[in-house]
């Protein structure tokens, strides 16, 4: 506490709604861009050295967007929406244009998850009309992979992590669900390897770290659990870390693995070391609840930052622990 | 020498004789007869028929013709002048057509010549004799020395000769010094360059070989330190000899020069022949021309050359100038190793030139140093001692330049810095290599830095302030010139500023801004030079108004290179210690605060200035301040602060230096730069919130964008950026909500959706820190509803409308008047019903905006406009602060309600349920406050009457009217027996606001019968002729409003007072009118009531009736 607390190195405003979503790309383009979905459905790319929109598409028939992600080294946009769709954007060219889209029929607020397998392919999981069905297809060929129905009534799919092991033969799904259960699921045989309750609440959202296979996920609770997953892949809860107020939006891991970053329902992102989950600060900027945190991944790790969309329709963005000395 | 008699000058003419036989004939008797009788009408004659001979003829003639002529010269004893002048004349004819071909011929005729010129006494000295004679004799010689044919001439130049040719020579110059009239001494230094066989008249001359050439230099080497010396002598000598002289004199010094010391000749001179021994006495004349020899005459030829170089190189006439460029051009190009310590000196020649005014002496010495630095480059080692010469040129220069700037008067400055220049732009692209060496570079950025010492004593610039209304969109006002120590002309500024420039455009642009940012941070004392010197050297560096010089192309300097740069200085400057400056003392910022609140109300300005009159005096103040110290510490710190003012503009002008030189470039700067910029612009300091302006102006035009508007409105979300930043740490960011009043100054309602999202900010942070910054917030607060009442200007508003329709109605005639009583009647009796329908469906509005409120939704309220949300934010917020302990604050807070009862005044359901919540406030500083809070309330009163109309009525009837009329008469009796000084007091400034206001709210409320009887009451007191005349006028002026009102029963008071003339009915049958103010004598009434009589209802003569018919 020695530090004063710090500023945001600078705030994006004019995106128009609560900020859903956020997600860098910072390799492969001439200027790293931070992409954000607001819930008036635009989307908007940001160029991080203007600090101003490149680009602005209105999507989804101005429903909320859940979440966006690139694809393939950022030619393409995918993007999630509350009318039920998953659109392709083809952002070569200037542009956007929607090329295709995937309807989901989920009503809920459950972000897809999306790992890309070779050049050309990428696997997207996404929760279903039926609330508690996942299912995965393989773009662009949209064919289904499988879809996933637990044995027992765990309520509404929350969120969902998808993963490629380094050991193993197909990619692994984490899902949380309503009634603050968490699940593994191995997609190839489409069974459930492990299951464990979280919290009491309802799994608001999780993240997960392949290197150390260890993982965390908050809840509309003060508390935030972290697990960890053993060689037979049981999920197996570990500490857990104490919130001052109530309710997580999203959490992110830095990709040098030292940072967690939360999203908090009280104005507030806050800093842990991942490794111990020791708080190291608390970012305060914003005048509503933050709804979303993202870490960038430049090829310099000094200017990595990390942004904050808040219902306040504002981003924040954040140069913090970027010496590599304090972190935890 | 040699001519050709027949050449294309002289045609022949058709008439011209031609055989060789007839001219023989034809000219004999004149030789005879001349011969015989030597008479000035015989060589007429002779020399009329020589006209007639054809060239070729005249040459086989020659010696014949020749004969009688020499003759004539040398027949001993006295001779007539005339005859001699004729005689040389014609000679000089004769040569000038033909050619001598004999050697002995030319050399008897060079010696009859010269003796004939010479003094009979002494052959050193010029004959006393006219100057038309020596004229022609000088004439003749010259025609001598051009008509020897072939190689002749130059056995003139073998050793034998020496004797006659050195006195030829010196006769030459002693006629040239000697004689005052200006053709013979030109015709003497013509005759003596062609002497020297380099003669430049049109004739052809003959090219000599190199070996003569070298033998005429040997020749020529015995005559060189008589020639130099008293040619210099001539060139140095009187200013008034005329151009054509000197420039002449610099000719043959040069030629001579170049002659004797010509490099190629002594190089090819490798051994010495032995001085032939039949010469006897004569060969103690010749001069060997050994090295010795060369060194020691150079340095005696340097010594002249200097003094030529001073006495010319400033000289008026540019003629002068360009033969000395001539003069360097050529021995430089001939001499330069004989003459290596001359070197120097001649290329300043030329470098000082190359900024002359005068283009061909611009362009001579342009193509001089092109061809010196070729030759220079074209053998290597050469280059280098030419560079090395440059360089160590400049050096000198260096070092000696803060002396000279000290010491020498603008013109010789400006010559020294011309020079220095010079030098910058003949090496060129070396400069880099130049200034590699710390020496160098060191010398030059401590001469820089010396040379730009800026005068901090002048005390207005501290003073002078600027007064946000002002200071409001006046660009590019004016532009404060810099005053320095050591001199005053601005071209001499302008030459030190090309010299950064030029220094920029060739020099390492890393190792020059980490020079001289290195001596910005080293020391305060040279911060301000340094950083001028910085902004010129980046924009040389980007090639903005540099003189590309030798032939350069293009600047040297990448775009990358120059953005680092420029952004490593911009960062520099607006770094936390070098742009938070302090420009004015504490002191004086409490007197600001006071002076702009008497900007803003005159009436409390003569109020507090009667106290505090001069308040910002300077020493006054400061010496108030800081009592406990010094005189001299007073002084110290007003330069303290006047340095501190220079350095922001300066720094200011960098930026904008920056952006000229990256134009559109600089855009991605503008997150960075335009924040500290707009910081400035907001600064009360008039120098520096100028000169943060005219920055914008230039930023805006860099960076390509129309205007100063589309600067900030373009860049508004970085701008708003920083300020919602800085915001939430008000403590360390004071100057952020300056920066935003400064944006909503400049820039238009665009803006405001942003601006909405930090109005929220501000208002959050005015909520957290309420009694720190409340009167910083007041200031922004009221910046923002200022440019709101700009951008929505409200409707035409009611007191236009009514003012209107009264200035109507004083023109209602008795007919309109019943026309009109009429039309209500029928409209009352249901006769106008159908046009009022149709008033009905003209104002669907209402209707539809019902329609699109319901559109949204049943319990969705239609949201507000941003700016009327905004303004309703505020006013929530003053109407907590208007009962602030702070008076100051207190009078802020009342102009802010003023303001947003403007904007809101289009919504009048927004502006009543305000209006109703700041009452009670309203009303306690109405009734019990300061007075100067009463003064203002009174205003915010008016402004409210006017907006909401009658919504006030009866608050103001019950609750403000009571009290203001009870104080007004009860103050009434005080200020009719006041005297002068009254005006100045508080109880008069109160007096006058109420009744200036009282009038109209009033009208505008429309208030009852009672209330005005009252205010009539009240008010009738001032307008006796004994109130102070503002206040009687101002009574006048609430009479005219009452007499809107109800103008019956105001005429009938008015007449109760004074009635000027009696009213006969026009009928015996009506019975007179009786009113109480007939007949009554004169009284301190009387003017004012007849006035208000005269102008509301025309002459009191012609009003013979009460203007209405009730």
């Amino acid at each position: 506490m020695a530090h004063p607390a710090p500023s945001p190195i600078y705030c994006l405003r004019g995106a128009g709604g609560p900020l859903n979503t956020l997600h860098f790309c910072c390799r492969g383009t001439d200027a790293p861009l931070l992409f954000s979905g607001s819930a008036k459905g635009t989307i908007h790319m940001w160029n991080l050295n203007t600090r101003r929109p490149e680009e602005t598409f209105e999507a989804h028939g101005g429903s909320s967007i859940l979440w966006v992600r690139t694809l393939w080294s950022a030619d393409s946009l995918i993007s999630q929406g509350r009318d039920m769709q998953v659109c392709l954007w083809d952002l070569r060219g200037g542009s956007g244009q929607a090329v295709d889209s995937v309807f989901t029929g989920s009503f809920g607020f459950c972000q897809c998850s999306l790992i890309e397998t070779d050049q050309t392919k990428s696997l997207l999981a996404f929760a279903t009309e039926q609330s508690d069905e996942i299912k995965i297809i393989e773009i662009p060929s949209k064919t289904t992979v499988c879809s996933l129905v637990p044995e027992t009534k765990l309520g509404m799919v929350m969120c969902l992590k998808l993963w490629q092991p380094d050991s193993g033969p197909g990619p692994l799904l984490l899902a949380g669900y309503e009634d603050g259960s968490l699940l593994l699921w191995n997609v190839t045989q489409r069974s459930e390897l492990s299951q464990v309750k979280a919290h009491p609440e309802p799994v608001m959202c999780l993240t997960f770290d392949p290197q150390r296979l260890r993982g965390i996920s908050g809840s509309a609770e003060t508390k935030l659990s972290s697990w960890i997953l053993d060689s037979q892949n049981n999920i197996q809860l570990q500490e857990s870390v104490e919130l001052v107020n109530p309710g997580v939006s999203q959490l992110c891991i830095r990709a040098d693995g030292k940072l967690l970053a939360s999203a908090g329902w009280d104005h507030r992102v806050r800093i842990f070391g991942w490794k111990k989950l020791r708080p190291l600060a608390v970012l305060q900027y914003h005048t509503d609840m933050v709804l979303s945190v993202a870490f960038s991944d430049p090829l310099d790790p000094r200017q990595r930052l990390l942004a904050a969309g808040s219902k306040d329709q504002r981003i924040s963005l954040w140069s913090i622990y970027n010496e590599g000395a304090a972190t935890g | 020498m040699l001519c050709f008699p027949d050449s294309a000058a002289m045609p022949p003419v058709m008439s011209q004789i031609s055989d060789p036989n007839i001219a023989f004939a034809y000219l004999r008797p004149a030789c005879v007869q001349l011969t015989k009788h030597p008479s000035v009408t015989n060589v007429e004659t002779l020399s009329g028929q020589l006209k007639d001979i054809n060239d070729a003829t005249l040459q086989q003639l020659q010696e014949y013709v020749l004969f009688p002529l020499r003759f004539v010269l040398k027949v001993p004893g006295p001779k007539k002048e005339k005859l001699v002048q004729a005689v040389a004349e014609t000679i000089s004819f004769v040569l000038e057509n033909t050619c001598v071909q004999s050697w002995d011929a030319l050399r008897d005729l060079f010696s009859e010549l010269c003796l004939c010129l010479c003094c009979p006494a002494d052959p050193g000295r010029p004959a006393e004799v006219s100057e038309e004679l020596k004229l022609a004799l000088v004439g003749c010689l010259d025609a001598l020395l051009h008509a020897a044919y072939g190689d002749i001439v130059f056995r003139l130049f073998e050793s034998t000769m020496l004797p006659g040719l050195g006195a030829a020579v010196s006769l030459l110059l002693a006629l040239r010094e000697k004689e005052k009239s200006r053709d013979l001494q030109r015709a003497a230094l013509k005759c003596i360059q062609t002497l020297t066989l380099q003669c430049d008249c049109a004739q052809e001359h003959l090219a000599p070989s190199p070996d003569q050439r070298c033998s005429v230099g040997d020749t020529m080497a015995s005559f060189l330190p008589g020639i130099t010396t008293t040619v210099t002598r001539i060139i140095t000598g009187d200013l008034r000899q005329g151009h054509t002289v000197t420039v002449r004199a610099i000719k043959v010094w040069s030629m001579t020069v170049a002659l004797v010391m010509e490099d190629a000749q002594l190089r090819s001179r490798k051994t010495l022949q032995p001085v032939p021994a039949e010469l006897g006495r004569i060969g103690q004349l010749v001069v060997q021309r050994t090295p010795d020899w060369v060194k020691s005459t150079a340095g005696k030829l340097s010594v002249l050359l200097k003094k030529i170089i001073s006495c010319t190189s400033a000289h008026l006439h540019w003629r002068v100038r360009l033969e000395l460029v001539g003069l360097a051009e050529r021995l430089l190009a001939s001499c330069s190793r004989s003459l290596s310590e001359c070197v120097g000196p001649l290329l300043e020649v030329l470098v000082g030139a190359v900024n002359d005014e005068e283009p061909r002496v611009r362009e001579r010495s342009e193509a001089a140093l092109t061809q010196v630095s070729r030759r220079s480059q074209s053998c290597s080692s050469s280059a280098q001692t030419f560079s090395d010469v440059l360089s160590e040129n400049l050096h000198s220069l260096a070092t000696s330049l803060p002396r000279l700037m000290r010491t020498s008067d603008d013109q010789k400055k400006l010559f020294v810095l011309k020079v220095f220049l010079g030098y910058l732009k003949v090496l060129g692209p070396l400069v880099s290599v130049v200034l590699n060496s710390a020496a160098h570079l060191e010398r030059i950025s401590k001469a820089l830095m010396q040379v730009l010492e800026l005068d901090v004593t002048d005390v207005r610039i501290v003073e002078e302030r600027s007064h946000s209304a002002a200071a409001e969109r006046s660009y590019h006002a004016h532009v404060q010139r810099k005053h320095f120590l050591y001199f005053t002309d601005e071209k001499i500024f302008c030459a030190l500023m090309e010299i950064c420039r030029t220094l920029g455009y060739h020099g390492d642009i890393y190792l020059l801004t980490d020079q001289f940012l290195d001596l910005y941070r080293r020391s305060s004392a040279y911060r301000k030079q340094a950083a001028m010197v910085l902004n010129e050297v980046i924009r040389g560096a980007a090639g903005i108004s540099v003189a590309a010089g030798l032939g350069h192309e293009g600047p040297p300097t990448s775009r990358e290179d120059l953005k680092a740069a420029a952004v490593s200085v911009m960062e520099e400057y607006t770094s936390l210690n070098n742009w938070h400056l302090i420009t004015a003392s504490e002191e004086t910022d409490r007197d600001r605060d006071r002076d702009r609140d008497r900007d803003r109300d005159r009436r409390d300005q003569q109020l507090l200035s009667s106290s505090r009159l001069l308040s910002i005096s300077s020493s006054d103040v400061i010496t108030a301040s800081s009592a406990s110290l010094p005189a001299s510490s007073t002084s110290v710190r007003i330069q303290q602060l006047n340095s501190n003012i220079w350095q922001l503009c300066i720094q200011l002008e960098g930026v904008a230096c920056f952006a000229q030189a990256l134009e559109r470039d600089f855009r991605p700067l503008l997150m960075t730069s335009l924040y500290p910029v707009l910081e400035k612009a907001g600064e009360e300091t008039l120098l520096v919130s100028q000169a943060a302006l005219n920055a914008m102006a230039d930023i805006s035009e860099a960076c390509g964008y129309s205007s100063l508007q589309e600067l900030i409105n373009q860049n508004s979300d970085y701008l708003l950026n920083d300020i919602s930043l800085n915001l939430q740490r008000l403590s360390q960011h004071p100057q952020a909500p300056r920066v935003l009043a400064v944006m909503l100054t400049h820039s238009d309602c665009s803006l405001l959706p942003l601006v909405g999202d930090i109005v929220q900010d501000v208002l959050t942070s005015l909520d957290v820190s309420y009694n720190r910054s409340a009167a910083l917030f007041c200031t922004l607060l009221q910046a923002l509803m200022k440019a709101l009442v700009r951008w929505f200007p409200a409707a035409p508003s009611r007191t236009n409308i009514s003012a209107r329709s009264s200035s109507a109605q004083k023109e209602l005639c008795i007919r309109q008047f019943l026309l009109e009583y009429r039309k209500q009647r029928e409209l009352s009796e249901g006769v106008g019903i159908e046009e009022d329908d149709a008033a009905d469906l003209e104002a669907p509005p209402p209707a539809e905006y019902e329609a699109v409120r319901d559109a949204g939704g049943p319990d969705v309220k239609a949201e507000l406009p941003l700016h009327l949300s905004v303004t309703k934010e505020v006013m929530e917020r003053c109407v907590h602060l208007m009962s602030d302990p702070d008076l100051r604050l207190r009078l802020k807070v009342l102009d802010l309600v003023e303001l947003c009862v403007l904007v809101l005044s289009e919504r009048e359901d927004e502006l009543l349920p305000m209006a109703h919540r700041c009452w009670p406030a309203l009303l306690q500083r109405l009734t019990a406050d300061d007075p100067l809070a009463v003064l203002r309330a009174f205003r915010v009163l008016c402004t409210l009457g006017e907006t909401c109309g009658d919504f006030l009525r009866r608050r103001v009837s019950k609750e403000v009217l009571p009290k203001l009329s009870r104080s007004l008469s009860r103050q009434a009796p005080v200020s009719a027996r006041a005297g002068p000084v009254y005006t100045h007091s508080l109880a008069y400034k109160l007096q006058l606001a109420v009744l200036q206001g009282l009038g109209s709210l009033c009208q505008r409320l429309d208030l009852g019968e009672a209330d005005l009887d009252a205010v009539c009451e009240a008010c009738l007191p001032y307008l006796s002729c004994r109130q102070p005349i503002r206040l009687q006028e101002a009574g006048l002026s609430v009479f005219q409003h009452l007499i809107q009102v109800d103008p019956d029963t105001f005429w009938f008071t008015l007449n109760e007072l004074h009635c000027p003339s009696p009213y006969t009915p026009p009928h015996p049958d009506l019975r007179p009118v009786q009113l109480g103010g007939m007949g009554r004598p004169r009284d301190e009434y009387s003017d004012n009531v007849l006035k208000l009589l005269r102008e509301e209802f025309g002459s009191p003569s012609e009003a013979l009736d009460p203007p209405r018919l009730g």
